[in-house]
């Protein structure tokens, strides 16, 4: 029995109530029209009234691909109009045959006046039912926006906050305080490199927009720094094009997947490592990557708020028009790529390197 | 003091092991300590905590100068093996959490970068507390242990799905749903799909059962991205996505999961 109750959803005792009232209502507004008394119009009314919900409800519930639902919800008002009258008499003790016979005029006015209501009734329920859709739509849009100027918001705080990790600043000092009495020429190319990197990564340096070519310099700086204090453990290379450096890029990202190779990345793990960051235009989406051949991300290794930051913050600058996509390095290690669609012409901004001498 | 062929041999020396993964750092602080103690022999250097047993085997020094954060085997971890078979002195750049430990466990430790008065004071502390036997310091080291290391993941953070020659790495955070497709699970995100091989049922063990529901025999979804619940034909209800245009249906079996919302 069960298998057929959700054809019955929606029969509740509102829609009882709601049919009961227009019933009493039809009833109401036609009686001074008619000879019956008002109690027996309200009966007509309610066999046709009940039988007919009863029937829309589930021709509204049927699963049916083949007709539109208002097409079944119609019929369903018709037949329903039909079986009502039928019942009326019934209920009113009288028999089928005069029913179609002497008493046709009757039945034809109470199966006309169920269908007109019923259609009535519907058409209403319809327009509700739409009206209330459109304001769930309404109100979704309206989250949505409001998500979505939340997560810009998220994502301005989140560069603010994003820190200068105070281990990496006393260490490369501590290097620098013995390199200052050792190997002077080398405290000065590793402080160089740290006031560098503290050009671009200190708060209230930071700015909204950058480019592609000074978010580089100061991942460069990062790995040199490394590069010194980790000896041989870390080599790094940089791969980018010139013409690339006037790029517009937002600021912050590069850097955190620089630190996330060299933190978990090599880190962890190698004697021997090394990490590249390469740039490239791929057919007008810029590609922007850093490759370690460090220790590799296992599936349950924590994913860390540094790439859920560049998420959040790439979807509240590009929409869907830029994205970060992490991949496997071969033999070992990690990939990661910030793409972003529709790259800005290379006219402007820096120079681009001197064109060659036309062939004539 | 007695000098015989240019090798110092002397009862009073200390002999100390340093560790550190930064070789400059190693250099400074035998330099600094080279200064300031000069009967402290450094014995040997280590770049991690590996291989303590053998440094103690072979060399039984009576100190250990030991950086807390080291790739493989970590500073805590090596002072939690040396036990108290030698006298041990924490190096740290900064560490909020280990500093307040220290001194309220009365343990040794030394700042980076130093400060040469700072480790005058400790050498001193150093020099008395060499006459007594090492400190027991378990309790301190667990707590610093919890607080330094973070607790392995119980779940699954990351789906690994190819894509060509390439393995795509996708945070389970980024996925809507996923949804077995005869031989595969699908894997999607907002910004497309992949195919994995995983079956359902074994993502379901690994996948954060929080975060993560079952709404079908062939589906899970991320709670996360659920945008609305409508209820459905049949018993069924039907789940709209954040940022995506398909739908998933919940069937009977899990439509109570739905039912207080």
């Amino acid at each position: 029995m069960t298998r057929y109750a959700h054809l019955f959803d929606g029969l509740t005792p509102k829609r009882v109530g709601v049919v009961s009232l227009l019933c009493l209502w039809a009833a109401a507004s036609t009686v001074w029209f008619f000879k019956n008394t008002f109690l027996d119009l309200l009966v007509s009314a309610l066999c046709v009234g009940y039988t007919c919900m009863v029937f829309f409800t589930v021709a509204t519930n049927l699963q049916q691909r083949r007709v539109p639902p208002w097409v079944a919800q119609v019929a369903s008002i018709i037949l329903g109009s039909f079986a009502g009258t039928v019942l009326t008499g019934l209920v009113k003790g009288r028999d089928i045959a005069t029913m179609f016979s002497e008493r046709f005029f009757g039945v034809l006015i109470t199966m006309s006046m169920g269908i007109g209501f019923g259609c009535w009734a519907v058409w209403i329920y319809y327009h509700r039912q739409k009206e209330a859709r459109r304001e769930a739509e309404l109100a979704q849009a309206r989250a949505e926006r409001a998500q979505l100027e939340k997560s810009v918001l998220q994502a301005k705080l989140a560069l603010m906050q994003a820190q200068v990790e105070p281990h990496f600043l006393f260490n490369t000092l501590a290097n620098v305080q013995h390199l200052v009495e050792t190997d002077p020429p080398s405290a000065a190319r590793m402080l160089e490199s740290l006031i560098q990197y503290l050009r671009a990564a200190l708060p209230r340096m930071r700015e909204e927009a950058t480019t592609v070519g000074r978010e580089v310099d100061m991942a460069k700086a990062y790995l040199e720094i490394h590069a010194m204090r980790m000896g041989s453990r870390l080599a790094f290379a940089i791969d980018v094009p010139e013409a690339l450096r006037a790029q517009p890029f937002p600021p912050m990202m590069l850097i955190t997947l620089v630190e996330n190779a060299v933190i978990h990345g090599i880190d962890p793990c190698c004697d021997e490592g090394s990490i590249t960051v390469r740039a490239m235009d791929e057919g007008g989406r810029l590609r922007v990557s850093v490759a370690d051949t460090g220790e590799g991300i296992s599936p349950k290794k924590g994913a860390g708020v540094g790439l859920a930051n560049i998420r959040e913050r790439l979807k509240a600058l590009y929409g869907g028009g830029a994205r970060l996509v992490m991949e496997e390095n071969a033999p070992r290690g990690v990939v990661a790529t910030i793409e972003i669609d529709g790259m800005v012409p290379a006219a402007e901004g820096v120079p681009a390197p001197p064109a060659p001498a036309a062939v004539s | 003091m007695a000098m015989s062929n240019g090798i110092v041999v002397d009862r009073r020396r200390v002999s100390a092991v340093i560790a550190d993964d930064e070789p400059l750092l190693r250099a400074q602080l035998r330099a600094r300590l080279g200064r300031l103690w000069p009967e402290l022999a450094i014995v040997h250097e280590m770049e991690s905590g590996r291989g303590v047993e053998a440094v103690i085997a072979e060399h039984a020094p009576r100190l250990f100068f030991l950086d807390i954060h080291m790739p493989g085997v970590n500073g805590l971890e090596a002072a939690r093996a040396i036990g108290r078979r030698a006298h041990v002195v924490f190096v740290t750049a900064f560490d909020q959490y280990a500093v307040e430990a220290f001194e309220r466990g009365a343990v040794d430790y030394v700042l980076k970068p130093f400060n040469e008065a700072r480790l005058a004071e400790t050498v001193a502390r150093l020099r008395e507390r060499l006459a007594t036997a090492p400190a027991a310091m378990e309790a301190l080291l667990e707590l610093l242990a919890a607080r330094a290391e973070p607790r392995p993941a119980e779940h699954l953070r990351w789906i690994k799905a190819s894509m060509g020659q390439n393995v795509r790495l996708i945070p389970v955070d980024e996925v809507l749903f996923f949804q077995s497709d005869e031989k595969y699970t699908r894997v999607v995100t907002a910004d497309g799909e992949a195919l994995i091989r995983k079956p359902i049922k074994e993502l379901l063990e690994e996948l954060d059962p929080d975060k993560f529901w079952q709404v079908h025999r062939a589906t899970i979804v991320n709670v996360d991205a659920i945008a609305s619940v409508r209820r459905g034909l049949k018993d069924q209800a039907e789940i709209a996505l954040k940022g995506h245009r398909e739908t998933l249906v919940v069937s009977r079996n899990f439509t109570h999961l739905f039912k207080q919302m």
